[in-house]
Parts: C-alpha cells; sequence; structure tokens
C-alpha cells in the first residue's frame, strides 16, 4: 500500500495542469471526494493495524500535497486570468447605440447662466406679462405720452385706449416689483419682448432680455460698475475690460451703455467690434427719481440702479451666431451643435 | 462718365474732381440730447470735455433795414413762446455756391436753391430751425400763429392736400389762410421760388407738446419738428435768425429790409436746481472734488447761482431741457468727469441678499430641459406672434378670443398663439423639408388669448415626435415613433414634477385621430396623442406626428419639493403573473383599476410584461400577461393569503372584465 502511495506521489507532484480543465480533473482525480486519495483512505481500515500509524503519515501528507497542489494552481490560474486580456467576440468599434442625446436651446442655455451668476450674488428671479399696459411698459418708466423716447422702441400694440402693448423691455416687471413690495429689492427678469421690426439677420420682432434691478439706501454708480464688471468676468472671462458710455433711456438717470473688450480680438479690432475694440451688451443707469415715485418709494430715501441686456446679443458674441433667425428657426444641425455643453 | 484722357497718369480722383479732403464724424445722438443736434451743440459738449473754448460766428454786420415791417401776431403764445422775423429784399433764387452745396452734401442734405439751402445750413449749424417765406405771398403783409377749425384743408409743400386739426398750430397770413404748419412743414403756396424777390425769414420757437401733438396727428417727421419736438433753444432765434439774413445776402444778394420782429411776450428762464453734495457723492458712489464738479458745470453753461455746505445752487440755460434735476447734473458731473473714471472697488459689496423662492421655477424648468435633453429631445423657442387662421383649427378647444397686433408686420405675424402647435409644427416642417426626418422637440413658451375682455397668457410645455424613434444601427433597424414614446416622456415629466396619482381619459382635443388626457388630483394637465392628418397637412407634412401639450403653469404651481422617508419594508415582496385573454377593447387601465379596487392593502404594483393579438386567441380578443407585486408592511405573506387575494383577482376580472385566465 505503502507503494502505491509513494506511486501515486509521485504522480501528483509531476503532474502538469495549465488550465481549468486540467485543474478540474486533477481535483476530482485526487482531491475530490471519490478521488484516489479518497479511496486509499477508505482502504486504510482494512490495512493491518500495525502499519496503520505509518501509512495514515503517508497518506496525509499526500493528502496535504494534493490539496495544496490544488490551491496553490488555482490561485495561479485565476490570477493568470485576471490578468490575460481576451479577445473580443465582436468589433469593439463598431458604434454604440447611435447617439441619441438632445440639446437645450443656445437662448436657454444663456439665460440659465445670467441667472446662475446673479443669483449667485443675490438678486432672484421675478416675472410679469408679456402683454402690458402702457402705464407698466411706459408711463411708470417716465415715458410721457407723445414722448419722442417711446419712438426709440417700436411697438406692438394690441388695444388703443387703454392701450394694451406688447412689452418692449422687461422694465415693466421692474415695475410691478417696486408697486408689489418694500424696498430693498435685488432682483433680475429674463423674458421675452417685442419690437415692431421686420425678421432679419439683424433684427427680430421677438426676443428676449435680463434686466436688473437693485433699490436700497445708498445704492451708487459705483455699485452699478461693480456688479456689471463682475457679471462680465463671470460670463466671458477673467480677462475681459469693461466700460461705460453716457446714453439715455427715460428710466435711469445717469445712464450708460456697457461695452466690453472684443471676445474675438481681444481688443485690438476686428470685423465683429467694426474694429473699434468694443462690443455694446446693454444699457444700465441709476433709476430715475420719477420711476421711484411712481412705483411708491421716495427718492430721497433709497436710491438703485438697473441694467438691461439682450440675451440673443450675448449668445451671438459667445458662440459667434451672426443670423437671430437661426434662433426662431430651430434647425436640429443648428440645435444639435450646443448638444455637448447643454 | 467721361474723363479728360490727357491727364497724367495716376492723377488722383479727388485732386480732378476738386474734392477736399473732409472728416465726417457720426454721433449717436440720444433723443434727450436736443441742444447737441447742431453743430454748435456738439462744440458745446466738447469744450466741457476739452476745457477749451469756442468762437461763434458773428453777427456784427448785421443792419436792420428801415422798410416794411411784416407785422406778427401770436394767437397761442403757449404753443409759441417766441416768433422772430425779419424780411430780406432783393433776393436772386439760383443755385447755392459750391461752398454750401458741398458743406450740406456732406451730411447728407440735397442742395434746393440758396435762400433753402441757407435755412437748412443754420438748422444744423446751431440748430435753430428757420422757415423762409416769399413775403410778396403773404396776405396782408401781417403773420398770425393760430390754430384753425379740425377739417381745414391745407395743401403742404409735397403738394399733398390734408385735413387740419384743431390742435395743429398754424402759420397764417393776414387773412388767416394758413401758409404753414408751425415747426413741421410748409405750405405749397408760401415758399420760395425762382421769381421770389423778398423774403421773409422765420426763427421761431415752438412748444414740443404742440409739435408732437401735430407730428402725430400727420405723421410727418422732418428736420425741424425732430428739433422743435424735443426743445430747441428760446433764447437763441435772434441770433440764428441774423446770421441766417447775413448768409442770405452773402449768397443771394439781397439786403436786410426791416427790423427783426421778436414777439416774446414771456421769456423763458433759466431752471433752477439745487444739487445737495451729500446726494450728489450719493449717486456716483465716491466724493468727488468740489472744484472740480463747479468747474465741468462752468463748463457746460450751468450758472453756479449759490454754493454752501450742502450743496449748490444752479441755474441752467432753458437750451439744456435734459437737465432740470438733482439727478441730472450728476448725470452731467459724471458724463464730463468720465464714467470710467469712476473706480470699481476689488470687493464685491452687497447690503442685502433677496430671497430665494421655496419651489425655484427657473430651476425645475431647466432640469426638465436637461433631463429631456439627456432623451434625445431638442428644445426650441418658437415665435409667439403667428397667422390667424391657427386658432380656428383648434375648434372648441381653443381656450378663447386671439390676441391680435393692431400694427402687425404682416398677416402671418398677425395674432397671438393660442397653442404652442402650430409653431411647432412649423419647426417640423422647415426640418423635414432638410432632410431631418427623426425629430424629437420639445418648447416651453407662452399661449396668450382673451376671455371676457381680459388678456391672458400661460406657460405651456409641448412635445413633438416623428419618424424614428431610435435611429438604423447595426443592433436594430430604424423603429417609427409610437404613442408610447411620447407617453414614456410625458410620464418622465410627470414623475419629475412629483405629479402623482396621475389618471388618464381619452384625449379631447379635436386636433388628436386618438390619445390621452392626463389628470392630476381631477384637474387635467395635459394632452398627447396622435396628430390628425388634416391638421398636419396645414404645414405639408405628410408623416404621423405625435404631440403633447402640458399645463406647465399647474405643474410648477402643484410641485411640492416635499419628501418624508417611508420606512423600508422588511418583509419580502411577492410576484404573481395572471394570462388574461379579453375583449380588445378591454385596455389595461380597467385592469389596474379594478385590481386596485380590489386589494387596496397588499398590492404594490400592476404591470403587463406581455401583448398578444393573433389567430390562437381568435378574432376580436387580446391576450395580456399581467404582473402583480403584493407586500404586507408588517408581516410575512403566507401561501394563503396570496392564494385568496389572487383568487379575488381572478374571479373579479372573468366577471366584471369578461377574462378568461390562462392556466
Amino acid at each position: 500500500m505503502l507503494e502505491k502511495i509513494r506511486a501515486i506521489h509521485q504522480q501528483v507532484e509531476s503532474i502538469q495542469i495549465e488550465n481549468g480543465d486540467q485543474l478540474e480533473q486533477f481535483r476530482s482525480a485526487y482531491v475530490g471526494r471519490k478521488g484516489v486519495i479518497a479511496d486509499l483512505f477508505e482502504s486504510l481500515k482494512t490495512a493491518p493495524p500495525e502499519d496503520r500509524r505509518a501509512i495514515g503519515a503517508e497518506l496525509n501528507n499526500l493528502k496535504n500535497l494534493a490539496q495544496n497542489k490544488f490551491t496553490e494552481t488555482r490561485d495561479r490560474l485565476e490570477t493568470q486570468q485576471a490578468q490575460a486580456t481576451q479577445p473580443a467576440p465582436v468589433d469593439l468599434t463598431l458604434p454604440g447605440y447611435p447617439n441619441e442625446m438632445g440639446s437645450m436651446h443656445p437662448l436657454s442655455m444663456v439665460r440659465a447662466r445670467i441667472v446662475e451668476i446673479f443669483e449667485r450674488i443675490g438678486f432672484n428671479v421675478a416675472d410679469g406679462p408679456e402683454i402690458e399696459d402702457d402705464w407698466h411698459n411706459f408711463t411708470s418708466l417716465n415715458f410721457p405720452p407723445n414722448h419722442p423716447a417711446r419712438e426709440m422702441q417700436d411697438t406692438f400694440f394690441i388695444g388703443k385706449n387703454p392701450d394694451m402693448v406688447l412689452r418692449t423691455h422687461t422694465s415693466s416687471v421692474q415695475v410691478r416689483l417696486m408697486e408689489n413690495g418694500k424696498p430693498p429689492f435685488r432682483a433680475i427678469m429674463p423674458g421675452r419682448v417685442y419690437r415692431n421690426e421686420a425678421i432679419s439677420v439683424r433684427a427680430h420682432c421677438v426676443f428676449h432680455q435680463v434686466e436688473g434691478i437693485y433699490i436700497d439706501r445708498n445704492v451708487s454708480f459705483m455699485d452699478l460698475k461693480q456688479t456689471l464688471y463682475h457679471f462680465s468676468r463671470e460670463m466671458f472671462g477673467k480677462d475681459i475690460r469693461i466700460r461705460f458710455r453716457p446714453s439715455f433711456f427715460p428710466f435711469t438717470e445717469p445712464s450708460a451703455e456697457i461695452d466690453i473688450s472684443c471676445l474675438i480680438c481681444k481688443g485690438s479690432g476686428c470685423n465683429i467690434c467694426k474694429h473699434s475694440g468694443w462690443v455694446e451688451i446693454g444699457g444700465s443707469g441709476m433709476v430715475d427719481p420719477n420711476v421711484l415715485t411712481n412705483c411708491g418709494i421716495d427718492p430721497e430715501e433709497f436710491t438703485g440702479f438697473a441694467f438691461g441686456m439682450g440675451i440673443e446679443r450675448i449668445t451671438n458674441l459667445l458662440y459667434q451666431v451672426r443670423d437671430l433667425r437661426l434662433f426662431t428657426e430651430n434647425d436640429v444641425r443648428f440645435l444639435r451643435q450646443f448638444g455637448p455643453v447643454s | 462718365m467721361v474723363l479728360d484722357t490727357n491727364l497724367p497718369n495716376g492723377t488722383p480722383a479727388a485732386k480732378y474732381f476738386n474734392l477736399e479732403a473732409d472728416y465726417i464724424f457720426e454721433i449717436g445722438l440720444t433723443p434727450n440730447r436736443a441742444d447737441a443736434a447742431s453743430h454748435l451743440g456738439v462744440v458745446r459738449d466738447l469744450r466741457a470735455l476739452l476745457k477749451r473754448d469756442y468762437c461763434l460766428p458773428s453777427v456784427d454786420g448785421f443792419r436792420p433795414g428801415s422798410g416794411r415791417t411784416i407785422e406778427v401776431e401770436v394767437e397761442n403764445s403757449a404753443a409759441c413762446p417766441r416768433y422772430s422775423g425779419v424780411s430780406i429784399e432783393g433776393v436772386t433764387v439760383g443755385e447755392s455756391p459750391e461752398w454750401l452745396k458741398k458743406r450740406l452734401q456732406s451730411i447728407g442734405l440735397t442742395p434746393i436753391n440758396n435762400i433753402v439751402d441757407i435755412t437748412n445750413f443754420v438748422l444744423h449749424e446751431l440748430g435753430q430751425p428757420l422757415h423762409a417765406f416769399d413775403a410778396g405771398r403773404i396776405a396782408g403783409g401781417k403773420i398770425i400763429v393760430k390754430t384753425l377749425p379740425g377739417g381745414t384743408p391745407f395743401v403742404t409743400l409735397d403738394k399733398q392736400e390734408r385735413r387740419l386739426r384743431d390742435n395743429d398750430l398754424m402759420i397764417c397770413d393776414g387773412e388767416s389762410s394758413p401758409m404753414c404748419i408751425a415747426g413741421v412743414f410748409g405750405g405749397a403756396g408760401s415758399g420760395i421760388t425762382e421769381s421770389t424777390t423778398a423774403v421773409f425769414l422765420e426763427s421761431a420757437c415752438f412748444s414740443p407738446e404742440s409739435i408732437r401733438r401735430t407730428v402725430q396727428n400727420h405723421g410727418l417727421n422732418t428736420d425741424a419738428s425732430f428739433r422743435f419736438a424735443r426743445g430747441t433753444d428760446p433764447n437763441g432765434t435772434v441770433y440764428a435768425l441774423k446770421r441766417a439774413a447775413l448768409l442770405i445776402c452773402e449768397v443771394a444778394g439781397g439786403r436786410v429790409a426791416s427790423e427783426v420782429v421778436d414777439v416774446y411776450s414771456q421769456p423763458v428762464a433759466h431752471f433752477e436746481v439745487k444739487a445737495g453734495w451729500k446726494n450728489i457723492d450719493r449717486l456716483i458712489g465716491k466724493r468727488l472734488d468740489r472744484q472740480e464738479i463747479t468747474g465741468i458745470l462752468q463748463l457746460l453753461d450751468i450758472e453756479i447761482a449759490g454754493q454752501s455746505e450742502e450743496g449748490l445752487q444752479l441755474r441752467v440755460p432753458p437750451y439744456r431741457v435734459d437737465v432740470q434735476r438733482e439727478a441730472d447734473v450728476v448725470e452731467e458731473i459724471l458724463r464730463i468727469y468720465g464714467y470710467d473714471n469712476v473706480e470699481i472697488p476689488p470687493h464685491m459689496g452687497a447690503s442685502f441678499l433677496a430671497d430665494f423662492p421655496a419651489v425655484d421655477k427657473e430651476k425645475l424648468q431647466r432640469n426638465l430641459t436637461q433631463m429631456l435633453a439627456a432623451r434625445g429631445f431638442f428644445e426650441i423657442i418658437t415665435n409667439s406672434l403667428t397667422k390667424p387662421g391657427y386658432s380656428g383649427k383648434l375648434g372648441d378647444a381653443r381656450p378663447g378670443e386671439d390676441v391680435e397686433i393692431l400694427n402687425k408686420l404682416s398677416e402671418d405675424l398677425a395674432v397671438m398663439r393660442q397653442s404652442l402647435l402650430f409653431s411647432g409644427l412649423e419647426v417640423l416642417a422647415y426640418n423635414l423639408n432638410r432632410r431631418q426626418k427623426d425629430l424629437k422637440l420639445f418648447e416651453f413658451g407662452k399661449i396668450y388669448y382673451k376671455k371676457e375682455g381680459k388678456y391672458r397668457e400661460h406657460p405651456r410645455l409641448a412635445l413633438y415626435l416623428t419618424g424614428d424613434v431610435h435611429a438604423e444601427s447595426w443592433r436594430s433597424g430604424g423603429q417609427p415613433v409610437q404613442f408610447h414614446d411620447l407617453a414614456q416622456a410625458v410620464s418622465q415629466i410627470l414623475y419629475r414634477t412629483n405629479a402623482k396619482n396621475i389618471e388618464t381619459a381619452d384625449a379631447t382635443l379635436p386636433v388628436f385621430g386618438y390619445g390621452l388626457a392626463y389628470r392630476l388630483s381631477n384637474r387635467e394637465v395635459g394632452q398627447a396623442g396622435l396628430l390628425k392628418a388634416d391638421i398636419t397637412r396645414t404645414l405639408d407634412i405628410k408623416v404621423p406626428v405625435f404631440y403633447a401639450e402640458l399645463d406647465w403653469e399647474y405643474l410648477v404651481k402643484a410641485y411640492s419639493p416635499r419628501v418624508v422617508y417611508q420606512e423600508v419594508s422588511r418583509y419580502p415582496e411577492v410576484r404573481r403573473d395572471l394570462s388574461l385573454v379579453l375583449d380588445r377593447q378591454v385596455s389595461f387601465r380597467d385592469i389596474e383599476t379594478l385590481a386596485r379596487r380590489q386589494e387596496r392593502k397588499l398590492l404594490k404594483q400592476v404591470n403587463v410584461f406581455d401583448v398578444y393579438e393573433g389567430q390562437n386567441i381568435g378574432a376580436g380578443k387580446k391576450s395580456y400577461s399581467v404582473s402583480f407585486i403584493l407586500q404586507d408592511e408588517n408581516q410575512t405573506l403566507t401561501d394563503e393569503v396570496i392564494d385568496r387575494t389572487m383568487q379575488r383577482l381572478m374571479s373579479a376580472y372573468e366577471k366584471e372584465l369578461g377574462a378568461t385566465i390562462r392556466k
């Protein structure tokens, strides 16, 4: 019996196991409950009692050897397998499912970004109707009836006496905000506005604005500049330069137009900025005392600034869109270009 | 054009045509700065900016004549605070000299004759509109400034007959016949002609209100009315008159024949404005040097009538119609000091941060937009002005009357949309015509209508689907859009707006061939379905289009961000399946509703995992394989309870829906 054990011992030692199948054969032949070693333990019971101790010791040796060989080989094969690269079953460069992502509209993206920037510095969002009465769109904003300032904005009328208009700016929302609350106010008003202008590359009868207002004690022109400079840096980049030009809006005094350094040429002059190095992004100013009075706020106690800009304008500058009609045509080949950054 | 061939090669064209080198400065004039609508006006501003003085053309050579003076009577001095005039005789009307023609042409004016050209020249030089009458045609040798009865006919210079309004200020002759619409437009019968030898030159100041009314009455805009409507200098009429008279004598060879007539019953005073240092500093945000401030104001012709610890007492000349209040004075100071010379503080400051709403609808919309974009939808933005014919196709479902634009741009943009449907279909058509055939679009937009005399506008969310829902690929062919592709998007939107317990019914909008209406707490929140072919054909679309319109306004209103965590049940859930053979018209909604009515406590979920129609089960029948998830929150379900529950469901299906349960 000892010889038999030694022979098997030799077999176990010399067997080469290179893969899982061989390992399984080895396991069932030697290690398993129905393997030869198990058989030998079975026949140990019938061995002469005086030999049992010696055979038993040999047999245990053999069992340990087989068991160790099995676990070591199994671990070795598993490690090998884990590290091995397998040939791909198919061409991995075949496209996955077709790209089925859509996109936000670029105007929504820019609107969201503007809102985000102002929200971070404590402005909230206010809204109001697009169909407005004369008071909120004009008179309260210091456009007296028949005043030439009204001609600055080509207005769509939907009713006469009393006049109802499609709002020409979201300043009407500022008035509603101030009328319905008490200062301080710090809010922006994004929204759709209308001008009676034929649709072309450079003009549209429907477009979008964001206006903002900040009313409190001691709000100054310096605060206005700081807020708009902050906005410009956040929107267009840290290197942006900003300048303010005297202007006129009935609802602000002093009034200023806001220019930023041209994003394309960085100020050295190009077609986009008409070789001036600057592009206009909007208007601003200190809220006119008449407007404050019209909204029930004492201009002796409170001051404030207001600003407004066109979302289309900013979008054009950011993405170099040259034709306003693209925004309402909604060609998916146009929209798709904004998918990756939606 | 034939050129002189004997000129040496390389001769500059400018030299041949005798063109002077010239610079044109274009200024962007704002409507408040009527005072700067002239060369003098710009020069006055430049003086303050550059701190350099300017000189005005001298009128010292003006000598009044001794001839007959045209008498002037102003009936309405509120509308005409000042009227000055002078007669010039012996003029020869003809072409202007080269220098005059060139100067007018360089600012875009067409030379007419020497008299009219001088009036235009002085208008642009000094900002004072002038009018030249043929003195021989002033009946009665007298001018009356008055209004005439409404309806009086008057032929203007452009040979058009106009009906006057009773508030149009007119320049009339001694017989009260109108010669000129004051400050706006001349008459055909009183102007300068080639045979004119005597001229009466008018230099007046009309009130902006009166001029604006007349401009509106007749839709007339002229260089003169532009300035009068914004306010001219009442104290500059006589200087401009003398300047023009001298120039006319120079270019048309006449002589001043009369004294200057000047009706100025109530001289216009300077504006008295108080400006406190505290308010000036507060508005600017920094303290400017006091001397710098007074220096700037003085350079702008603003007199310092008084100065104290408190502030300034100022006298602003009447031509600065835009400077009448403290804030206006601050703008003047800042404009010249330089907006860009006000430093930007290095740190962001705010005295106050605004409250945020509990439900941020901007954010909710942005989240939904991004969800839809991630699902393959493209966001569109369409015009809210549209064709009047569209709303009629909504049938009785149109929310109200069209909001009509009184001064519409075109018939295609004549009303506001009552539905997002058609502007979206226009986008589909636009893309389909460009071979973009698989389209998934959505729009957040408002609809507008008029109801019971009130204007309404409501935000909506619309979805549009056409073509293949999944594009063709190597794993599968293209799959045409079905109703349930749209329904999936709708239910995801409702899920992400926390709209729970949605019920459905058949769609009622007449635009749908078939579809569903969605209800949230007994209020309709939207409809979705296949558009009828006659709707899509309106836009020449020949492929099926699925459309959904949701009441975004209400979904936002009903939205609550509140979540109360429910303990996850410790007891396992079990699943049981039933195969039901049903009549075709029985809906899954019937199956689910019945199940929930039969078992309120244990039933957690009902789902269909197979739908079959075919020969094996007979015509008019269908087979649904339905799974039921049961769970008891408080104990492990026993087989007995499960079997009893399923038994109850099966007999209900058999009895109430006529189902055959396939074993």
